[in-house]
């Protein structure tokens, strides 16, 4: 992919007093020795003598009856056919869209056209971000929400104009639309230019090195903490510490919401469900070995997934196979846990907010492992990202069905796409990328001797994780 | 037959346009850098070299029937009329502040069409501005005169318009839902044909409104030719040149002639009054056909790159072609 004769186009979006012009004058009065062309849009106000500016309209060519999966750029046809018949090539062309373009259709036109797809390569899709407005453009716009979920590298611009605390989950709730991007932060779009162009967005290997965090698995549960219990029935509190009296002050330290990692990705303190009701499974571990916990925490996914037994204000329940759904007042609850041997058993909460606490004969028990999972359902966007990886080979002609079916139904909510994949018979990695129903897949270089596994990423709307997980397995050999 | 290299020049970039004089004594070529050269014929040696447009030259068109005016367009926006037998620049109209993409004369010379992004004019033989229409919807991507000359054919994403040459109205409005790259006209005016993104052509008797689309391209058409008998169309948008025959009724229900190359075809030309067609295709190799015959092809050479532009002089006896890598090569073609 890097080493072929294509023109590495970037792309860059972003709603209108994102940012966008600032960044693009910077790229291009800063010495960086490159020969750019800029593709802006009409309403462009780019002008650099040394540099190559071409204005444009967008127009969209409709492939098939309007489908807007289909749609492809006639301008940019039109100039980059004209751009390739130069003798001193480019290093690079920077497409600048209209705030409100959608950048399907910019990314498609290098998919659908095969004089486009030899002569030109998507290097990434940089999305301009205005922290102060971009919530707003969130709730009532389509295009701000496609803009980042096409975007290989997000720029968090203005910063400035806004709390950390608000910036950080503004962050946080951009990941969970794109968790592929990479996500930077400026005020006045001082980004390093090396972080925008030549990114080499399109190419997963690359998306992973810059956020290896994308493909975290999610899990039913937000927390699990391990306790050392002895045998007997003892107090499990949910809610904060009663202010009795002030030894509980120290008491709250074992208050897991003071644990750093706690509320990763809840600031916005939404719940899942019923505020007032908490699932929780209590299940014994052998050790605190790995091995142990990760057996524990996938049979902890399938109790989650079973009914729920109500457990009220006051009751009694046992660890062991049973999702229990704790039913609370003001947040707070009162549970009798029945321990039936001593030993290490794993508290997993549905959701991570509430404060936890076990006591034995009136002392306070501090979990002694505890960690925090990345939720299923706490998007509230629409849009997300599921990320699969499974090791083995794939059945070459299972996956073309898989991908085949799934494109066709449904290719107009799966914005990008992008991954690594392992195929029977072949010894060299097959990359894969695409937008929409559009999609490229070549052989690159062999695995020679690297662990042969599946790496994959969907941005997209209303996207089905575990049905997205289940499917791909079946096209293992 | 037999194919010779008559004579041949460098330019100092792609050859974006390449023409013939109408006496077939001055060939003009464009370089995508700017330069326009004029060599003289038979022989080969450098008239001119005219300076062209800042930033490259788009396109260049010869007046028709007599005399040496030579007309240019390029991405400073500006027409520029020259006497190429002189060296000399005559007349420029700043049109645009976008690309002028096409030019082309009405046949008898008195009107010359030009388009830059969704705006047309005619413009007079001295550069002068003499009309200039409403924007088009999109893009304007191709101009075709009819060859009676009565009016001009603009194509834009969504359809075609024919424009009276004299009068400036619509003639008639053909919608066509996708991207058109190429037009032609059939030398007897009957047939219109668009090369499109889809990948089809499509083809309109304007006069009756009758239509046909002809798909089943590898890609998108972009290289259009038609005989001077108006019977067959010659086309590119795979690897074969796709002939359709358009005696009668038109191609529809019949199945079209193929001749293969190893690579994408990328230009296609058929002699002014006789019955060759000259193909070309990425690789290099040129072919010269006569439909007609039993064992169609009849010539082939190698180029060192892919043509890019390829024409006929008028008298059908020498083909010119311009290459990617800035060739300009002329051969001599003889029975």
């Amino acid at each position: 992919m890097s080493n072929d004769t294509s023109i590495p186009v970037t792309v860059l979006t972003g709603f209108l007093g994102a940012g966008k012009t600032t960044l693009l004058n910077r790229i291009l009065t800063e010495q960086h020795g490159k020969k750019l062309a800029v593709i802006e849009n009409e309403f462009g106000e780019v002008g650099v003598d040394n540099q190559l500016v071409i204005q444009s309209d967008e127009e969209l060519f409709e492939m098939n009856n309007g489908c807007i999966c289909c749609s492809v750029r006639g301008d940019l046809i039109r100039i980059l056919g004209r751009l390739m018949k130069r003798k001193d090539k480019l290093d690079g062309i920077l497409i600048e869209t209209t705030g409100l373009a959608d950048p399907g259709p910019v990314a498609q036109t290098f998919f659908s056209d095969d004089e486009m797809r030899t002569h030109f390569r998507i290097d990434g899709i940089v999305t301009v971000v205005d922290t102060k407005h971009i919530l707003q453009h969130l709730g009532d716009s389509p295009e701000a929400q496609k803009q980042i979920a096409f975007a290989d590298v997000l720029i968090l611009n203005k910063t400035d104009l806004v709390s950390p605390a608000e910036l950080d989950q503004l962050e946080k709730r951009i990941h969970k639309m794109n968790s592929a991007a990479k996500i930077l932060r400026a005020q006045n779009a001082d980004v390093p230019l090396d972080a925008v162009l030549n990114v080499g967005g399109f190419n997963l290997s690359r998306a992973t090195e810059l956020n290896p965090a994308f493909l975290e698995p999610e899990y039913p549960f937000e927390w699990a903490g391990a306790y050392p219990l002895p045998t007997g029935t003892h107090e499990l509190v949910i809610g904060h510490c009663h202010h009795d009296h002030d030894e509980n002050e120290h008491e709250c330290d074992h208050d897991h919401e003071e644990h750093d990692h706690d509320h990763e990705g809840h600031e916005h303190h939404h719940h899942h469900g019923n505020p007032d009701e908490l699932d929780v499974v209590v299940m014994s571990v052998k050790s605190l070995d790995e091995n142990d916990l990760t057996t524990a925490r996938d049979a902890a996914v399938l109790t989650f997934s079973d009914w729920e037994n109500k457990v009220k204000d006051g009751d009694t329940f046992t660890p062991g196979g049973t999702l229990h759904r704790l039913l609370l007042k003001d947040g707070h609850g009162h549970y009798k846990l029945q321990i039936p041997h001593d030993g290490h058993f794993l508290v997993f909460e549905g959701c991570g907010e509430h404060p936890l606490h076990i006591h034995v004969a009136g002392e306070t028990v501090k979990p002694d492992w505890q960690k925090d999972f990345q939720h299923t359902h706490s998007h509230e966007d629409a849009v997300s990202s599921v990320g699969i990886s499974e090791p083995g080979e794939l059945d070459g002609k299972k996956l073309n069905d898989w991908i085949g079916k799934l494109l066709k139904e449904k290719g107009g909510d799966i914005y990008r796409m992008k991954g690594v994949l392992s195929v029977k018979g072949s010894n060299k990695r097959l990359v894969f990328q695409g937008v929409h129903m559009l999609f490229d897949a070549k052989f690159d270089r062999e695995w020679a001797g690297a662990p042969r596994t599946n790496t994959l990423v969907f941005i997209g709307k209303n996207l089905d994780r575990a049905a997205l997980n289940e499917s791909f397995k079946s096209c293992l050999t | 037959m037999n194919l010779t290299k008559h004579w041949a020049a460098v330019l100092d970039d792609y050859v974006i346009d390449l023409a013939w004089s109408p006496d077939g004594s001055q060939l003009a070529a464009a370089s995508a850098a700017g330069p326009v050269t004029i060599f003289k014929n038979p022989e080969g040696t450098k008239l001119h070299e005219l300076p062209g447009h800042d930033n490259g030259t788009n396109c260049l068109a010869w007046k028709p029937s007599s005399g040496s005016t030579l007309a240019t367009g390029g991405q400073d926006g500006k027409v520029k009329l020259w006497d190429a037998a002189a060296g000399q620049h005559t007349g420029t109209n700043e049109l645009s502040k976008t690309w002028i993409e096409h030019l082309a004369w009405r046949p008898n010379g008195s009107t010359l069409a030009a388009s830059a992004g969704r705006e047309l004019a005619f413009l007079n033989p001295d550069a002068s501005l003499r009309h200039r229409f409403k924007p088009a919807p999109k893009t304007l991507s191709a101009l075709a005169w009819q060859p009676k000359g009565g009016c001009l054919a603009a194509a834009y994403f969504g359809g075609v318009c024919l424009w009276d040459a004299d009068d400036f109205v619509p003639q008639k409005e053909f919608a066509y839902g996708n991207g058109i790259h190429a037009l032609v006209w059939s030398p007897d005016s009957k047939w219109l044909v668009s090369g499109n993104q889809d990948p089809s052509v499509h083809l309109w008797v304007p006069e009756t409104d009758l239509e046909l689309n002809m798909s089943g391209y590898e890609g998108k058409v972009k290289e259009l030719s038609y005989d001077h008998t108006s019977r067959w169309l010659a086309t590119g948008g795979g690897k074969d040149a796709c002939l359709w025959d358009c005696a009668g009724a038109g191609p529809e229900g019949r199945d079209p002639l193929m001749f293969p190359h190893d690579t994408k075809v990328c230009a296609v030309a058929f002699q002014h009054s006789h019955g060759i067609l000259a193909t070309a295709s990425q690789d290099g190799v040129l072919m010269l056909w006569s439909p007609e015959r039993k064992q169609p092809l009849r010539a082939t050479v190698k180029m060192p790159s892919a043509a890019t532009k390829i024409c006929w002089s008028p008298d059908d006896t020498q083909l010119a072609i311009g290459s990617e890598k800035g060739a300009v090569y002329v051969l001599k073609c003889e029975d």
